[in-house]
């Protein structure tokens, strides 16, 4: 029998796992909306964001937070870097054909990183870890609340970045026709190139909030397939519905884990994913697709 | 006739040669090529990184001593990324390809069971030196061995004992993985508390291997209101679900599995490690003030510098202890060991260990498990220490190979 009480714990708890889905669901909607390419090396810049985070969280006498800067901007470059070195150069190419590169560039990743750390788990400090907080009945991590402040506040920039700015602004206008934005002077490669860097800085952003919580070893950034579901849910081209579907997964697992246990934890969730897209295909914030024959 | 006769005994002649060097496979006149394989990648890594490595340590000191009978070993490993098909594949490479003249697994029981069948079919001697699934020595193998590690049903028996007899709990609550360790381990305490105590564990719930959130398991085992909770797992799982059921307000004593006794497990749970109890399966662990161990430890960390808290670990002890115990049946093998010689030197090793940083192992014709001895250890002020606790139930597993 399930108090009110246990219900709510559940939600806290499946909002916070959801709100690391949501952060790499975002950061996987942000460069398909700009370059229409579907990064599978999504998960592993989550795991090169810790990585980056442990170098410089061991090697120079740094506050928490100005690791945490440095590292967003250093995994930043990364998201530049692969963007020229590897996409831009097959951009052209069938859609297919950049997944699978962008897989390929996961596999470097995380190799690279086994060459040198190999699968152990290193420790790292955040300064906001700490004794369970109570907040009436409930218990809350503050790590967890860390995590859902970040991504709260990481939305609200976003959403800021793409109405205010002027560069925000092309980035939506080349998401929605990068011909006509070619045409009215915005550089498209500009654009494709900070969508990459801006994704590569969520991953970052996640990998720092997990690595408190579980250490951190080349796995740390295996989420890909549950943020691909997180915005398939939301409708893939929408940076709430990435949220949102983040959100609704994380809780719906911890609920179909306490209901049906460890076995069917991680299949009524994607039970309920195709249900949903049977009668809502774009998914839940996701515009239906026109196009003029 | 006559020709037939002839061309009879050469082909006899031929299938004996084939025989003695089936026989011989692996060994040179200057090497004895020694097949391993374990996790190095994964959510179980700190398994197969620690074997690999004391196994090197233990390795690079044998050949730097002379080697074996005058040959050097060589290791050929293998990563199973614990997973029984791919640890089956890594055997059949290690056999059939690379031409070993035994294995050395230091696999997880995970990835141990997925070789055994074919390890018995092949008849090459593999010497495992974590897995505890019972498969590998109970139904008995003449070809196969258990070193650091005994039987899952014995740590039944103990765990079963300790926590009613030591921790005074009648209602027990059992959280375990769902893979092949941890769930033995769940089985063998939940077969055990009812036959020895009549107990029955008031809930148990499992989860996934590399799960990161225990929200839902704990909530239930609070629920059932128990004494005690006993958590079978990796230590990374362990240090969550740990955490978050201090967070929940679960402040029962925690009795944890043989894999978490270790520095490892306290490096990741940290505070919420203290007071947790279990077995050790090494007389001494990584970071305790014993002179030897402080001595190897040096010596460990001086082939592997760079690691992280937590290693060396306990696989790195076992291995290192379980290649020399190997590489001493070998030696007793004589100095054109083969597989049957194998098998009867290290069926003749008795009491044998490297140094006090090892428990003595023994076999038998009648048993292959080297170690029976586990040490009851609990985490006080960030550390384990022993309990001095022993059993006095009689044991039902060892009456088997008395």
């Amino acid at each position: 029998m399930m108090t009110w009480q246990t219900a709510l714990q559940l939600a806290v708890s499946g909002l916070s796992v959801g709100s690391i889905y949501a952060l790499v669901a975002l950061a996987l909607v942000i460069p398909f909306k700009a370059s229409g390419v579907l990064n599978f090396a999504q998960g592993e810049m989550v795991t090169l964001g810790a990585y980056i985070g442990l170098v410089l969280s061991t090697s120079l006498p740094l506050p928490f937070l100005a690791v945490a800067v440095l590292t967003v901007i250093i995994a930043g470059a990364f998201g530049v870097l692969i963007e020229r070195l590897f996409i831009r150069p097959i951009v052209a190419a069938p859609e297919f054909t950049l997944v699978i590169a962008t897989f390929a560039i996961g596999l470097i990743i995380k190799a690279a990183i086994r060459l040198h750390w190999q699968d152990n788990t290193y420790p790292f400090d955040a300064p906001y870890a700490g004794p369970a907080l109570a907040v009436g009945p409930l218990r809350v991590n503050p790590s967890y609340l860390v995590i859902i402040a970040c991504l709260a506040a990481l939305v609200g920039a976003l959403v800021a970045f793409f109405r205010v700015t002027k560069f925000g602004k092309a980035m939506r206008a080349v998401a929605i026709d990068p011909r006509a934005a070619r045409l009215m002077g915005i550089r498209v490669e500009s654009i494709f190139m900070s969508a990459w860097a801006l994704a590569a800085g969520i991953g970052a952003v996640a990998g720092l909030l997990l690595a408190p919580l579980i250490g951190i070893n080349p796995e740390i950034g295996q989420l890909i397939v549950k943020a691909l579901v997180a915005a398939v849910i939301g409708g893939f081209t929408s940076l709430g519905g990435a949220v949102a579907g983040g959100l609704l997964l994380g809780v719906l697992e911890t609920f179909c884990g306490a209901f049906f246990g460890a076995t069917l934890k991680n299949i009524v969730p994607f039970g309920i994913l195709i249900l949903l897209l049977l009668l809502k295909p774009q998914g839940l914030f996701g515009g239906s697709l026109q196009q003029r024959v | 006739m006559r020709g037939r006769g002839i061309c009879a005994i050469a082909l006899g002649a031929l299938m004996g040669l084939a025989g003695i060097a089936r026989g011989e496979q692996g060994v040179t006149g200057t090497t004895i090529e020694i097949g391993a394989f374990g996790p190095i990648t994964g959510p179980a890594a700190y398994i197969g990184l620690g074997g690999r490595d004391g196994a090197n340590l233990a390795i690079k000191e044998i050949n730097a001593a002379g080697g074996v009978n005058g040959r050097k070993l060589v290791l050929h490993f293998e990563d199973d990324g614990h997973s029984p098909t791919k640890a089956l594949a890594a055997v059949k490479k290690l056999v059939d390809e690379d031409h070993v003249f035994a294995i050395f697994c230091v696999a997880g029981s995970n990835g141990t069971i997925g070789s055994i069948d074919y390890v018995k079919e092949s008849g090459r001697v593999m010497y495992v030196s974590f897995a505890s699934a019972p498969g590998v020595t109970w139904p008995f193998a003449r070809n196969l061995f258990r070193g650091g590690t005994t039987e899952v049903p014995r740590y039944g028996e103990l765990y079963a004992e300790f926590i009613a007899d030591r921790m005074q709990a009648q209602k027990i609550a059992i959280i375990s993985g769902r893979e092949e360790y941890p769930k033995n381990e769940g089985d063998a305490l939940t077969k055990q508390l009812q036959s020895w105590f009549n107990i029955t564990p008031v809930v148990r719930v499992e989860f996934n291997i590399g799960d990161k959130d225990f929200t839902s398991q704990l909530l239930q085992v609070q629920q059932a209101q128990p004494q005690a909770i006993a958590f079978f797992g990796n230590p990374a799982e362990a240090a969550i679900a740990m955490r978050q059921a201090r967070e929940l307000g679960l402040n029962q004593p925690f009795f944890v599995g043989v894999t978490m006794v270790d520095q490892n497990f306290i490096a990741a749970a940290r505070q919420t490690a203290e007071g947790a109890s279990g077995f050790a399966l090494v007389p001494l662990l990584p970071g305790s003030d014993d002179a030897t161990l402080k001595a190897w430890e040096a010596k460990w960390k001086l082939e592997y510098p760079n690691l992280p808290a937590g290693r060396p670990n306990i696989f790195d002890l076992l291995s290192y202890g379980d290649m020399y115990v190997l590489a001493e049946g070998l030696q007793r093998a004589g100095p054109d060991p083969t597989t049957d010689k194998l098998i009867a030197a290290l069926e003749g090793i008795k009491d044998y260990r490297v140094s006090g940083i090892a428990t003595p192992r023994t076999f038998t014709p009648k048993h292959h498990i080297g170690n029976l001895q586990l040490v009851a250890m609990q985490v006080k002020n960030g550390q384990w220490v022993p309990l001095g606790w022993e059993g006095k139930h009689p044991s039902d597993i060892l009456k088997r190979y008395q």
